[in-house]
């Protein structure tokens, strides 16, 4: 096989992790997208809201399993890398959250909605993947 | 850690993909063994030295010896 197409193919923990991945994504994105269209506008600002926030947060919960289950699936390097990404990422994440937050108590700075987090902590992720990919 | 095994691997005519399916591992596990950018786990380094029928500090530089 070409080497770049063998450099392309994913193992059957990488392939699984990415079908995880999409589908938790597609509900997270769906169910957002259904309150913003004003879907849940009559259970919105009430405690029957805390339903919607749950099934949100649901999917963040799913991908943080399909995350685990790609780590125990797959072989140590593997293994290795995305456990050094998850701890910069969330490390990276609690620092800026806390700085922030801190910053709107001390500083006037504006406020940012909670949800924001989980965004950050996968954009963290994404920005340091391929340092720690490449270091030793 | 130093090592032998992309020398190894290329007498034994075997890809870095040929030698990840033989060991049950992932490509870019070998790729980064052989790159020193990992230091495989004792239990691997057995395997590697079982596949390639030589003592495991034939194949990996024991860096505790002078």
């Amino acid at each position: 096989m070409h080497p770049e197409i063998t450099a392309l193919r994913r193992s059957p923990p990488e392939r699984t992790y990415i079908v995880r991945t999409l589908c938790f994504m597609a509900i997270y994105i769906l169910i957002n997208a259904a309150a913003i269209v004003g879907l849940f506008d009559d259970i919105l600002g009430q405690p029957a809201g805390w339903a919607v926030a749950v099934a949100v947060t649901a999917p963040v919960v799913g991908q943080i399993w399909a995350t685990l289950r790609l780590m125990a699936q797959s072989d140590e390097y593997v293994r290795v890398i995305v456990a050094k990404c998850f701890v910069l990422a969330a490390g990276g994440t609690l620092a800026l959250w806390t700085a922030w937050g801190f910053g709107e108590t001390y500083a006037a700075a504006t406020h940012i909605p909670g949800w924001l987090i989980y965004p950050c902590f996968w954009a963290i992720y994404a920005l340091v993947s391929p340092f720690v990919r490449t270091s030793h | 850690m130093k090592n032998r095994l992309r020398v190894l691997r290329a007498e034994a005519g075997w890809t870095q993909a040929d030698l990840a399916e033989k060991l049950g591992v992932s490509r870019q596990a070998v790729n980064a063994i052989e790159t020193e950018k990992h230091d495989p786990s004792l239990e691997l380094a057995f395997r590697i030295s079982a596949l390639f029928e030589l003592p495991v500090e034939d194949i990996f530089r024991n860096p505790h010896r002078g």
